[in-house]
């Protein structure tokens, strides 16, 4: 028994008291409701688990905002031992390396975008995706020991060179000074490795959704790939670029572990990028197993403050990326 | 994806099953001698946590003396003499290795009586790597200085006056310092200030605020790693892990004003004398006597007094006597000094103060 | 016809005065330095990359074979020799528990998103809160489970595999929404024209065809997982010995025992690190290959 066409009901119906209640209807209205309530809660689910994890690390971590007052972010006198809990070194560590790594990767990542997309010849294409998915598929902890084994000690003898020759030079020689294996300079090198398959893989969506009439019209116009690039696929996707810079910098400011294993474990404010620092993320892996009272409850302080900075980065990211997004049709996700 | 879940876990359960076999396969079954405490222990897993100074010796010994008892198991967790007492305070461990003392005002937050046993002793050592230096003299006021970062480079008059003759780089000194709250640190900083005097103007204890631009280790073996993977780096760790990680140590100028090398029988000298309080706290550092090492560390094992589990407090019981009788033998081969004869007899003694439900 | 372009604007064909000509090679050298340049991109991170998968398999592969996936981990830190065993099972049980928890449950949600709230406002803040949760860093997930379980009930595996799925939520919920709007808008008409009612149109119809990618999805999102430490740190603590019990007493993993053996200066637990490296790498491999197997060959009728 065939029912007739769906052109007499339209398609969007529930099992209301007006549908036919056949052999093929299965489960009550109930159960119907059940099922939708089941899946309203889950989705909420994701709004609850935020809302706690800012309500319950906040509240945690009052005893040390307490102590510290406003001084937690503008101090940068950090003794646990004494009860003093600035913060503002570690927020420096944090910002330096996501710079670093940002400089360094976000040309990188640029380069491979426009390559997987514009340049690569056809069967280059898939080997350099998959190089880019590996990049991402290496656990951090492992970027972390690679760094802290192997790349430390020899990139120190690099800094060490670098040093030498830029001693005399007037800022390049402060950036340069007290050489370290493990480093701000290290751990920004081993970020940018890290947020590359980001940035690379939101910037190549971006530059696909450029219209192909545009690209051809350059094209027939006699432009060279270079001047394509520049004067049809960089303007229309400045935004969404902008908008993987930043998703690139949340990444960067959240990853804990390689930079706590390279980073030297020092606090300190200094222009040494070549020198040991600390960073916020850092800190916390590093120390809070042996941490009890107010100085546990500082370093979950600093679990609050990278919370609403990395939430604040991607709402930005979100609403910068979601307008270029909104220009295009069809764009995959 | 049911279907890989199955699999997977019918790997874990292989696993499992493989693992669970080689850890009881040991060679206990093999007739050996048996200790005195011949009567066979009741399973019970005991949970200990504190002091890395101690760590490898404890290691050693657990694994000697859970060959020896099968169904006990030892867990020793590290995290630093902090850790460990806080640790014990709270009840989440059965024992705590400690190389400080508990302050008396921390007294009263423990959940009752605990006992001190004294368990090995070591040299910390001022471990350094330069490159073509291998050896070095210092003293008090020198290393107090480096410490505390008055001296930059390794090239600094008050390092070529302690070595007269030594060719020393004009490399950077690196400091390496525990990031967590440490036995050994407290030691070290307490010799400072008894044997620098005015040079050593940070406090003393187990946790320091170390001036700005020195780099924190996890645990003595993290030091141990800046120390070995940096030149120019120089740090305080103890006796075993320098070793067993081919680090440099210097000489160090004792109270009698000799340049004393870090070894055990330098830390026994230092022992030898030392005054044994009735808690069986004592105090070896800045010892007298010629052949004594300066930086010589204590470390105890702290447990309650009154165990609450019978079966958990024989085996605490059986494995501190172990760590008298054989453990004291095993001592020397992992870079430990064994405790004077007067300090292991009266903690033998102590043993009998551990009361253990029936 | 010989007049200079406006600078940097379309160009004329064919140079014929010298200018032209100067300007045209002016314009290649640009489109070679260019090439030159994305090239460069490439081997900047191609070279590191394998530089570390290199060294992983070198040093790693010295170490790994059957006794180092199934002994226990040794008692004295400094000595060598494996094992890595109950890292291993650690991470498969908790990683296991944790996709137990966070894929039905993002499942479930992505059907409310795609199925039923569509574009409504609550649909779609629950959409950006989402993308919000998937940068949010692990170790705020590792403190948030610290702070409400692990105070509470203490360590366990059971607290790292909440962690995890807290982790895996967003990840799940943002890929199954993807693929359940890939089905086809008809299949879904037509189930519900034969009568079906919503709920079992979606159970019966839409997610039998999409199990596919959501699948590979779900792959991906334990292939991430595994390779966590952060969320791991504070939730688990650490053993030397298998422990089958998920919820009493503490557990380890392989993240979590390499980063401990990261920072000795022994030879030996440096050489598990690696080893525990060399099998992390091959299983979320192994997972990101079949995900990609999953997608490529079941999912091709739907696309």
């Amino acid at each position: 028994m065939i029912a007739p066409p769906s052109t007499t009901r339209p398609p969007e119906v529930t099992s209301g008291p007006g549908a036919p209640k056949g052999p093929l209807q299965g489960g009550s209205r109930l159960a119907d409701q059940t099922f939708r309530w089941i899946c309203l809660a889950s989705g909420l689910l994701v709004l609850v688990v935020l809302g706690l994890i800012l309500f319950s690390t906040t509240k945690e971590a009052m005893p040390a905002f307490r102590q510290a007052g406003l001084g937690f972010i503008t101090s940068k006198t950090w003794n646990p031992a004494g009860n003093q809990f600035g913060a503002l070194s570690f927020i420096y560590g944090t910002l330096v390396v996501s710079a670093i790594a940002l400089v360094i990767a976000v040309p990188v990542s640029l380069g491979l975008a426009l390559f997987i997309a514009e340049l690569a010849p056809r069967r280059l294409r898939t080997p350099v995706t998959y190089l880019v998915d590996l990049l991402a598929a290496i656990p951090s902890v492992v970027y972390g020991l690679w760094g802290i084994v192997t790349f430390g000690p020899q990139i120190q003898k690099l800094y060490v060179d670098l040093h030498r020759w830029l001693g005399g030079v007037p800022v390049l020689g402060n950036l340069t000074a007290a050489p370290q294996g493990r480093s701000f300079m290290t751990a920004g090198i081993i970020l940018a490795m890290m947020i590359t398959p980001i940035v690379t893989s939101i910037s190549r969506e971006v530059f696909a959704t450029v219209p192909r009439d545009q690209k051809e019209a350059a094209y027939g116009l006699g432009a060279t790939r270079w001047e394509m690039i520049r004067g049809s696929v960089f303007p229309s996707s400045r935004t969404g670029l902008v908008g993987a810079v930043m998703l690139g910098l949340g990444r960067a400011m959240g990853e804990t572990i390689a930079v706590a294993l390279v980073i030297g474990s020092s606090h300190v404010i200094t222009a040494h990028l070549f020198g040991p620092g600390d960073a916020m993320a850092a800190v916390v892996a590093n120390e809070f197993g042996d941490a009890t009272g107010t100085y546990r409850a500082a370093l979950i302080g600093f679990g609050v403050l990278l919370f609403a900075m990395t939430v604040i980065v991607n709402l930005l990211a979100r609403r910068i990326t979601g307008r270029a997004e909104r220009r295009l049709a069809g764009g995959r996700r | 994806m049911p279907a890989l879940l199955l699999v997977g876990f019918s790997l874990v359960g292989l696993m499992a099953a493989c693992g669970k076999d080689s850890n009881n396969g040991s060679q206990a079954t093999k007739g050996s001698t048996s200790e005195s405490t011949s009567a066979k222990l009741a399973p019970a897993t005991l949970n200990g946590s504190g002091s890395t100074f101690v760590q490898p010796f404890l290691e050693q010994v657990i694994a000697s003396f859970s060959e020896k008892n099968s169904g006990v198991v030892i867990n020793y967790g590290g995290g630093g003499s902090g850790k460990g007492r806080t640790d014990l305070q709270g009840g989440i461990v059965d024992f705590a290795g400690t190389d400080a003392t508990v302050a008396a005002a921390d007294v009263a937050k423990y959940k009752g009586p605990f006992l001190y046993f004294p368990t090995v002793a070591a040299p910390i050592t001022v471990s350094f790597h330069l490159t073509g230096v291998d050896s070095l003299q210092l003293s008090p006021a020198t290393i107090a200085k480096i410490f505390m970062g008055t001296i930059k480079t390794w090239n600094a008059a008050d390092i070529a006056a302690d070595n007269p003759g030594v060719k020393l780089p004009s490399t950077a000194i690196t400091v390496a310092h525990r990031s967590d709250s440490s036995g050994t640190t407290s030691n070290f900083t307490n010799f400072l200030k008894m044997a620098a005097g005015p040079a050593w103007t940070l406090d003393a204890g187990s946790t320091v605020n170390w001036p700005a631009g020195e780099q924190a280790g996890n645990g003595n073996s993290g030091v141990a790693q800046i120390i070995s993977t940096t030149n120019g780096a120089v740090g305080y760790v103890d006796f075993s892990d320098a070793k067993a990680a081919n680090l440099h140590f210097a000489k160090v100028k004792n109270k009698a004003g000799k340049f004393v090398e870090a070894t055990l029988d330098g830390a026994s000298a230092a022992l030898a004398n030392v005054t044994i309080n009735p808690d069986l706290t004592y105090n070896p550092l800045w010892a007298d006597g010629d052949a004594a090492y300066p930086i010589t560390s204590p470390t105890w094992i702290i447990a309650y007094t009154n165990q609450a589990d019978h079966a958990k407090g024989a085996a605490l019981k059986a494995f501190l006597s172990y760590i008298y009788s054989s453990g004291q033998d095993m001592a020397n081969g992992i870079n430990y000094a064994k405790l004077s004869d007067a300090i292991k007899s009266q903690a033998v003694a102590q043993l009998d103060k551990l009361v253990v439900p029936a | 016809m010989s007049a200079r372009p406006p600078a940097g604007a379309d160009e004329v064909f064919g140079a014929r005065t010298p200018q032209d000509r100067k300007l045209l090679q002016r314009r290649r050298l640009f489109n070679s330095a260019f090439n030159a340049a994305v090239y460069a991109c490439v081997l900047v991170a191609a070279v590191p990359l394998f530089a570390i998968i290199f060294t992983v398999l070198k040093k790693g592969g010295r170490v790994v074979d059957l006794d180092f996936l199934t002994k226990p981990i040794p008692v004295v830190t400094r000595s060598t020799g494996p094992g890595m065993g109950p890292a291993i099972v650690g991470t498969l049980l908790i990683t296991g528990m944790a996709t137990l928890m966070a894929v039905p449950l993002g499942i479930l949600a992505a059907v409310y998103l795609n199925e039923y709230g569509k574009k409504n406002r609550l649909a779609q803040v629950i959409r950006t809160m989402s993308d919000v949760m998937t940068g949010v860093p692990s170790i705020v997930m590792g403190l948030f489970v610290y702070t409400i379980w692990v105070l509470r009930f203490g360590l366990s595996g059971f607290a790292g595999a909440l962690a995890l799925a807290c982790l895996m939520l967003p990840i799940v919920i943002r890929s199954t929404e993807e693929i359940l709007r890939l089905v086809p808008a008809g299949l879904r008409e037509a189930s519900l024209a034969l009568g079906a009612s919503r709920a079992r149109t979606i159970l019966t119809v839409v997610l039998p065809a999409a199990v596919p990618g959501i699948t590979s999805g779900a792959l991906l999102a334990v292939a991430r997982a595994a390779g966590e430490t952060a969320p791991l740190l504070f939730t688990v603590g650490a053993t030397r010995t298998v422990n089958l019990d998920l919820f009493t007493g503490v557990n380890t993993a392989l993240p979590t025992q390499i980063f401990r053996n990261a920072n000795q200066a022994f030879p030996g637990p440096v050489e598990r690190a690696w080893g525990a490296a060399l099998t992390l790498i091959v299983l979320v491999v192994v997972l990101t290959i079949l995900a990609r197997i999953v997608t490529k060959r079941f999912a091709a009728p739907l696309r």
